[in-house]
């Protein structure tokens, strides 16, 4: 019988990730692919009772572009509970958003070789 | 003389008497009998009431004992009940918790699929109910909750107290400090909390607001829990009071069918932790207000523990994925090392950002490498090429697009 005494610990998540999202649906990964990349907006202030994970995001998001999946990642949050918080900060107009761009058209090394000597001579 | 012989007068006179006299002497032997027998009866009497003290007292013994003999065994009964269902509970609450943590792992691996997302989370929700159960019913047996590691501000431990009973959505939570409860209490506070939020939630119509209110007093903080319901009659009032207040074990089989655990658990778990429950009070909307007093020595100024769990910092350049982005070279500074994570601190750029698609290895240009001078060539070459792109395609959404 493995009875848990008082030493055993504890280790699963304290606050449940549906607690964090009030229940409320999940929007869905069209809106903030993982790869978007979002920043706080300039001259923006926190609102008023952000929960820790909001400020978390403020946190991070004052320091640049960061992609969706990554806010997840530091914040050790599901990658939808963390685009749920970032929604609404998007909705409320805190943060800019920047897809990810196209992978470039394939353009042939011989003409990159070309701009990039061209470029190192005018730079040095 | 003659006469007076003659006289039938004195004759029957004479005879009245005699007749007198035996009279007499007769009574007086029968009252002797009677009170010979009078004596003979009150021994016999008082000895009766000898035997009868006697068998009082025999009787009271033996009822004594047989009450003595009654608690001896329903104390029995009592104790191995609680050991069977504490080891019960225990195997319960164990299960309970790998499926916790189960759900973490799993919530995080489809975290990216909303649908998915959505059903762990309503299996979660569950299964944090089932847990509140196990360990309610566990500690009310002499079992033990276990214990989290780090310490919790009163923010989150109303939180976790929220998620653990089925009608969360309509708990609101207001916190007017960010004190942290210490490791040992954490878990504790938190059932208690959420057994006082279950009753609150239970007896209150169904979409009426249920407010905590956590508010710091002289001596620790207080957890105001504020329900609309009808509030409660005296005889619960007493109830609750009695166990709420009750100093040793609770007997589970007095608890009723369905048991009514909640009070119980809240006393018991009080007395244990050293925090005080009470539930006497009205709320503002009418119904009961219960109060949970945690003392200062169960608080604690410690830093919280960062949310995100420890990781090697290799961990990102093994997670590589093919779509990852290449990390954008535009200056030195932009990374300035790594969050506890294991995740790269960024900086905001001066310059227009400039994101490349992972160059080719034979391009020789390796993102990776910092600070080379061919690093700030490639940075400048992409974002030439972003440049031309943007001027090609208008893909990008940011601020012109809001």
């Amino acid at each position: 019988m493995t009875t848990p005494g008082e030493e055993a610990p504890v280790t699963s998540d304290f606050v449940r990730s549906y607690v964090i999202t009030g229940g409320r649906s999940l929007p869905s990964s069209d809106e903030l692919a993982l790869h978007t990349l979002v920043t706080l907006a300039p001259e923006r202030t926190l609102p008023l009772g952000a929960g820790p994970e909001v400020r978390a995001i403020w946190e991070l998001c004052a320091g640049g572009y960061l992609s969706v999946a990554e806010v997840a990642g530091h914040l050790g949050l599901p990658v939808g509970v963390a685009r749920l918080l970032l929604t609404d900060l998007s909705e409320q107009g805190h943060l800019l958003r920047r897809a990810e761009p196209p992978r470039a058209q394939n353009v042939d090394r011989a003409t990159l070789e070309k701009v990039l000597h061209g470029l190192q001579s005018l730079i040095g | 003389m003659t006469s007076l012989i003659g006289d039938p007068l004195l004759w029957i006179l004479l005879v009245v008497l005699v007749a007198a006299v035996f009279a007499v002497l007769r009574a007086r032997r029968t009252n002797l009998a009677l009170r010979r027998t009078k004596k003979d009866l009150e021994t016999g009497l008082a000895q009766a009431q000898g035997r009868v003290d006697q068998l009082q007292g025999h009787i009271a013994t033996l009822d004594s004992q047989h009450r003595g003999d009654l608690a001896d065994v329903r104390a029995d009964a009592e104790s191995a009940t609680k050991a069977v269902l504490k080891s019960a509970m225990g195997t319960l609450q164990s299960l309970a918790e790998e499926q916790q943590l189960l759900l973490d792992g799993l919530l995080k691996k489809y975290g990216d699929d909303t649908e998915v997302l959505a059903d762990l989370m309503s299996v979660d929700h569950t299964g944090s109910q089932f847990s509140r159960r196990a360990k309610g019913i566990s500690v009310l047996c002499g079992g033990w909750l276990g214990r989290r590691e780090g310490v919790a501000t009163v923010y989150d431990v109303a939180r976790s107290a929220q998620g653990r009973i089925k009608d969360f959505n309509r708990v609101g939570i207001h916190a007017q400090v960010s004190v942290a409860v210490s490791s040992k209490a954490v878990e504790p506070v938190a059932v208690v909390l959420a057994e006082l939020l279950d009753n609150a939630t239970t007896y209150s119509a169904p979409g009426t607001p249920v407010e905590v209110n956590i508010q710091s007093v002289p001596t620790g903080v207080c957890f105001i829990v504020d329900d609309a319901g009808l509030g409660m009659d005296q005889e619960t009032k007493d109830r609750a009071a009695a166990l709420l207040s009750a100093d040793g074990p609770v007997d589970i089989t007095s608890l009723g069918d369905p048991p009514r655990f909640g009070f119980a658990v809240c006393g018991m778990l009080a007395a244990r932790y050293g925090f005080t429950v009470s539930v006497g009070s009205v709320s503002p909307y009418g119904g009961v207000r219960a109060v949970i007093r945690v003392p200062e020595e169960l608080l604690t100024a410690d830093a919280v523990a960062p949310v995100e769990p420890a990781r090697e910092p290799a961990a990102q350049e093994q997670e590589s994925t093919p779509h990852r982005l290449a990390p954008v070279p535009v200056g030195p500074s932009h990374v300035v090392g790594t969050t506890t994570g294991g995740l790269p601190k960024r900086r905001r750029r001066q310059g227009p950002i400039a994101v490349v698609p992972a160059p080719e290895e034979t391009t020789g240009f390796d993102a990776q490498t910092t600070e080379s001078a061919g690093e700030v060539t490639a940075s400048r070459l992409g974002a030439f090429a972003r440049g031309t792109q943007l001027g090609r395609t208008n893909t990008t959404e940011g601020p012109d697009h809001q």
